[in-house]
């Protein structure tokens, strides 16, 4: 129980900058995630923020207590691993003691505690078993009872559900957000995986080689992404290159044109560039609406291509569709809009608004990736 | 139609006569055959050994020569034992924190000193026992003591204790330990009780090696032996050189065969059961 602030927290690896100024505030209690790419720094700020690994810069501080060159005994964290990490001849109830026993804790104590923990995540009495003879989920979750059985100040997660199979992710990352909130913890989670992370973050820090690229919630992320890589990162989306070439009216009825090949594209999103400037404008797949012949176009854009491919998905359909030599993703969802003819058929796509974001120029492009 | 396939499919479930001797079975027999082979081949040696450890002047007297092993060589067999021990004693003492520092720490020339530690491995006994010899002359009494025979057994078997305990750590995932660090274990917490327990194996393979290597020492001992210290291997030698081969000097040589065995299934009883169940090794 306690905040979490990173101070340009940096990681450089001889030459390789792994974390650059990584500057964050996690407040008490709140669930944050590190969603990025592998390689994007996540998992190295995340041995930072435990003490596994010595920044080269910055500071890390749990309240205003700066803990950044304090061995990890030293700073009662609870870090779940990729792997459970159970000690393999250790019994369940040692594992979960461990932490309690090393800080000479009475043998009651320790066994009530135990019990208590073995008990929260739904273990109660697997105490005598060895780690061996529970499976993949049973062992993360006594690797769970172990890091809270010493109440630590900030829970750790290293993708702590990347070796479990499918379903058993679906329902473990549930209960990892119920004990987080059961107990009230700060946590700070490491994923690549983007439905995890939308699933139990309060805030999401989207990373890339090793930057933040943005901090938000679920939806400022998916709606409004401030750089390329978050548009093109999280979700599907259209990407459209383009110039900013005007703005139309004024007010409630301003309206950005941007230009993108043969396309004219009108936004209500102001400019983030001025007249001239590259961008690229963001149209999500599901925003991207299918006009049947004759409906009448109430949209700010109405284009006119050609199908490329439908694929089939069960509950969508994806076309790609070439409009003016651009290819545009659309996701059509539910009842008759879901058959297509196959091949080269023409069609109308109507679509309001798009997320505007300044074309990275090149050279900064090739230094940050 | 099934009337028609019944009989064919019946007569071809009646087994045709087997064949006494098979491609298979031939390979079976002939695997058999080359294991009791090589058996006895083994075995032979030490089963005439035996056989002649019983016999005496006056037909066989087992009792009196083994009565005679303990009363007379008693003291060069708990040499052996002695000089063993704290052979061991060394050797754990200095292989286990090298180990550790040589899979867990990256340092430069780190591949060169593991393989200068390891030399004496491949270093002929009897230069190993030339060297010493010379150069416990510049010491102050290491010629005279039992510490030089000590440290000679030392320097030329740690290896032995050194590469199992690398191999281990080497095995052990890194994440134990970080898991015992950030549950609050000191350093030394998490050696005792994390990872001294998981390279269990390795210890345990590094001992027994030691130990059967140490105990049965003929050569290096004989050049750095202190006046008044005989071991069991060099006693062996003595009588058969003085004495000519006597029961009772057989009888020694089995009960060095006997000891040397019972620590192996020592061995294997402590660290094979209790540290090997519920590793991830096994």
């Amino acid at each position: 129980m306690s905040t979490v602030r990173l101070a340009s927290l940096t990681k450089h690896y001889g030459s390789t900058v792994a974390v650059h100024e990584f500057d964050l505030d996690v407040a008490d209690g709140e669930f944050v995630t590190l969603l990025g790419p592998s390689g994007c720094g996540k998992t190295t700020t995340l041995r930072m923020i435990a003490g596994l690994v010595d920044p080269t810069g910055g500071r890390v501080f749990f309240d205003d207590q700066d803990v950044t060159f304090l061995p990890p005994r030293a700073r009662n964290i609870g870090f779940v691993f990729q792997t459970p990490a159970l000690f393999p001849h250790l019994s369940v109830a040692d594992n979960v003691g461990f932490g309690l026993s090393v800080k000479r804790a009475k043998k009651a104590a320790i066994a009530a505690r135990v019990d208590e923990m073995l008990a929260l995540v739904g273990l109660a009495g697997y105490g005598a078993r060895l780690p061996a003879q529970l499976s993949g989920g049973q062992q993360q979750r006594v690797a769970l009872a172990r890091v809270l059985a010493t109440d630590p100040r900030v829970l750790l997660f290293d993708e702590p559900l990347s070796a479990l199979d499918r379903n058993l992710r679906d329902t473990l990352k549930y209960s990892i957000l119920d004990l987080q909130r059961r107990t009230a913890k700060t946590a700070i989670y490491v994923t690549h995986d983007q439905s995890e992370a939308f699933a139990i973050s309060d805030r999401i820090v989207v990373m890339n080689s090793g930057r933040v690229e943005q901090i938000g919630t679920q939806m400022e992320i998916y709606l409004s992404p401030k750089t390329e890589f978050v548009a093109e990162f999280i979700g599907a989306n259209n990407g459209l290159a383009g110039t900013v070439t005007g703005i139309e009216g004024t007010g409630e009825a301003a309206r950005t044109i941007v230009s993108s090949g043969e396309l004219i594209l009108r936004t209500r999103t102001l400019a983030p560039a001025a007249i001239g400037d590259p961008v690229v404008a963001y149209l999500r797949p599901e925003d991207v609406v299918v006009l049947q012949e004759g409906e009448p176009a109430d949209f700010e854009n109405v284009v006119e291509g050609t199908i490329e491919r439908v694929i089939f998905e069960g509950p969508t359909a994806q076309l790609r569709v070439d409009v003016g030599g651009r290819q545009l993703r659309a996701d059509v969802s539910g009842g008759r809009r879901l058959i297509f003819p196959e091949g080269r058929g023409r069609i109308r796509l109507g679509f309001n608004d798009l997320t505007l974001i300044p074309a990275e120029p090149p050279d900064t492009v090739s230094s940050a990736r | 139609m099934t009337t028609g396939v019944a009989p064919a499919a019946a007569a071809s479930r009646v087994p045709a006569r087997r064949p006494l001797l098979n491609a298979r079975r031939l390979t079976d027999v002939l695997s058999h055959a080359y294991i009791w082979l090589c058996l006895i081949v083994f075995v032979l040696p030490f089963l005439a050994l035996l056989g002649y450890s019983f016999t005496g002047p006056g037909g066989t007297r087992p009792a009196q020569n083994f009565a005679y092993v303990v009363t007379s060589f008693g003291d060069n067999l708990l040499w052996s034992l002695k000089i063993s021990a704290l052979t061991l004693i060394i050797n754990v003492v200095v292989s286990l924190p090298a180990a550790y520092a040589i899979v867990r720490h990256s340092f430069p020339g780190k591949r060169l000193l593991f393989s200068v530690l390891t030399l004496p491995l491949y270093v002929p006994g009897a230069v190993i026992g030339i060297s010493l010899v010379l150069t416990y002359n510049f010491t102050y009494h290491l010629t005279t003591s039992m510490w030089g025979l000590v440290l000679a057994m030392a320097l030329g078997t740690f290896p032995l204790m050194l590469t199992p305990l690398v191999v281990a750590l080497k095995d052990l995932p890194v994440v134990f330990e970080e898991a015992a660090e950030c549950l609050g274990a000191t350093k030394w917490q998490t050696y005792r009780r994390i990872v001294l327990p998981l390279i269990g194996p390795g210890l345990s393979a590094g001992l027994l090696l030691c130990f059967i290597i140490v105990f049965n020492e003929y050569l290096v001992t004989l050049f750095v032996h202190p006046p008044g210290l005989t071991t069991a291997p060099l006693r062996v030698f003595n009588q058969i050189r003085t004495a000519g081969l006597s029961p009772t000097t057989a009888a020694l040589a089995v009960t060095m065969q006997v000891i040397s065995f019972a620590a192996v299934l020592l061995f294997f009883r402590l660290f094979g059961t209790r540290h090997l169940k519920g590793t991830y090794l096994l």
